[in-house]
């Protein structure tokens, strides 16, 4: 069980940087294309800035988002998992691209097709950040495999 | 030792007499409740005035206090988020040719996800609208029913001036003059194009604008001579700005902001770039700016001269001291009444606050008899 929650933690943690990192860099490319000073200490500068302040000033904490997001539909895994016979890691892959699909797709319907995450305003960044919950849940999958193996 | 405490003790007490008297010289009036949203505020005559709600009426109120029905003639607004019914001017020529200007969101007819910003102008007769025209049409159009700006300025010369928001999501358009995201438009009255715009012969550019890289202008005015033009507009969590508008200028949204994103991340690490603009002044944290009006009547004149600027958060009035275009200090008025959406100056020389809300108020500030 203590194992389970590091897992999932960990899964927050990847999940919730590459959601962070891909907002910072997509921004600093533009500001990059508009002939803004970016050098490689403002990405790294930046990247840092915004893993803080965007799960401690934020409206809502990133963290907490993902977080949430994962834990109902990695629940909802592991039920399904029960009739459903289907690789453990391409299931918990489903479920995290299916939570961020949610945070991207449901949230911004809920504030007038406002996308409070920056980087998930264009549909290639909807594309990323629902990889990136599939990527989280194939190494929580993967893990818990590892585990029970 | 003793002198010196004496000394301040008597400085704090005159300071604090000086600050009561000016409280004193003022007192609040409410003109009209109820209404739902008030936004923009004209006055058709010396004793009435028209009101704008957001949800998409607007009426006219007596002097005294009656609120009409609403104005037949005003077009369907698309009423959802910060849209709806949102600024009215009237024409510089209005007691001769009854033209109102009014600016609201609206939904694309072929394409109910796509809402716009439009401003028409119309006859005000017989309380209706009449010979209803579009004199601007903000394209392309947006899927975010957030960031209009939508205010209105007649300028001295006669042109128009409108706001027009970056519509939350498409804030890096405001860098670019291929569009209507985040600028501010000059337009003749009929909407017609000025020979004068900066822009008029620059490749790829909308010959209406006037200025550029705005996020969300919620208010305009103008000095008494028309020489300088006063903008402020919302910055996100923080960097709300004054900017004085010269045309042709880059005022820096999003390249250089002072404010964060909602979800506290940079926008920008950036505060500053050759070739974008500065504000006057700046906001950190957020205060929300909303309408603004340059005094410049008798019946205060303690405050001529100075620039008001209402706002939403907490609720109150700033009222700058200006030295020419500077601003050297600011005092918080009106702080008890709630958010505040719109501040004009009445005819007569009072200021008329409006309340935002679904039961808003129209305010007067007038001297104490």
């Amino acid at each position: 069980m203590y194992k389970n929650i590091l897992m999932f933690l960990a899964t927050v943690f990847i999940v919730t940087f590459l959601l962070v990192s891909h907002t910072t860099v997509t921004n600093l490319m533009w500001l990059s294309s508009l002939d803004m000073p970016v050098t490689i200490s403002t990405i790294l500068t930046s990247i840092s800035h915004d893993m803080i302040s965007m799960n401690s000033s934020g409206a809502v904490p990133a963290a907490a988002l993902v977080a949430i997001g994962l834990l109902i539909s990695f629940a909802v895994a592991r039920i399904a998992l029960i009739w459903i016979k289907i690789n453990r890691r391409y299931a918990y892959a489903i479920a995290g691209g299916c939570a961020l699909l949610a945070i991207v797709i449901l949230m911004p319907l809920a504030f007038y097709n406002l996308d409070l995450i920056a980087g998930a305003r264009s549909a290639t960044g909807k594309i990323y950040l629902i990889a990136s919950g599939a990527l989280g849940g194939y190494y929580f999958g993967f893990n818990l495999s590892k585990k029970e193996n | 030792m003793k002198f010196i405490k004496l000394y301040l003790l008597g400085l704090l007490l005159l300071a604090n007499t000086l600050s009561a008297n000016v409280e004193s010289e003022y007192e609040l009036e409410t003109i009209a409740e109820g209404l739902h949203s008030p936004w923009g505020v004209a006055f058709p005559s010396e004793d009435e005035i028209l009101v704008t709600e957001l949800s998409g009426s607007l009426r006219l109120i007596s002097s005294g206090g009656l609120i009409s029905e609403p104005i037949q003639g005003v077009p369907e607004v698309l009423f959802a988020g910060q849209g709806g019914l949102s600024d009215i001017v009237l024409h510089p020529e209005f007691d001769s040719n009854k033209l109102i200007y009014l600016s609201f969101s609206e939904t694309d007819p072929s394409n109910k996800n796509l809402n716009t910003l439009r401003v028409i102008r119309a006859i005000f007769e017989d309380n209706s609208l009449k010979n209803i025209e579009t004199v601007f049409l903000a394209t392309p159009l947006r899927k975010t029913a957030a960031h209009y700006g939508a205010r209105m300025l007649f300028m001295n010369d006669g042109t128009l001036l409108i706001t027009t928001g970056d519509g939350f999501n498409y804030r890096e358009q405001a860098q670019y003059l291929n569009n209507h995201y985040g600028k501010m438009i000059r337009i003749n009255d009929d909407g017609s194009i000025p020979e004068d715009n900066p822009f008029l012969t620059t490749e790829g550019a909308l010959p209406e604008i006037w200025s550029y890289g705005h996020r969300n202008m919620q208010g305009i005015a103008q000095n008494t001579e028309g020489t300088i033009i006063f903008e402020n507009e919302h910055g996100p969590m923080g960097g709300d700005e004054l900017n004085i508008i010269n045309p042709k200028l880059n005022y820096g949204w999003p390249a250089i902001s002072y404010g964060k994103d909602y979800s506290g991340a940079l926008i920008t690490p950036f505060t500053q770039k050759e070739g974008m603009e500065q504000p006057n002044k700046y906001w950190v944290p957020s205060i929300a700016p909303s309408g603004m009006t340059f005094y410049d009547k008798d019946l205060f004149p303690q405050w001529k001269g100075s620039l008001f600027v209402s706002a939403l958060k907490p609720g109150d009035v700033r009222r700058l001291i200006l030295d020419g275009e500077e601003v050297i200090s600011e005092e918080i008025l009106f702080d008890d009444i709630g958010r505040i959406r719109n501040i004009i100056t009445a005819p007569d020389g009072s200021l008329i606050l409006a309340t935002d809300g679904k039961n808003g108020k129209l305010i007067r500030v007038k001297p104490v008899k």
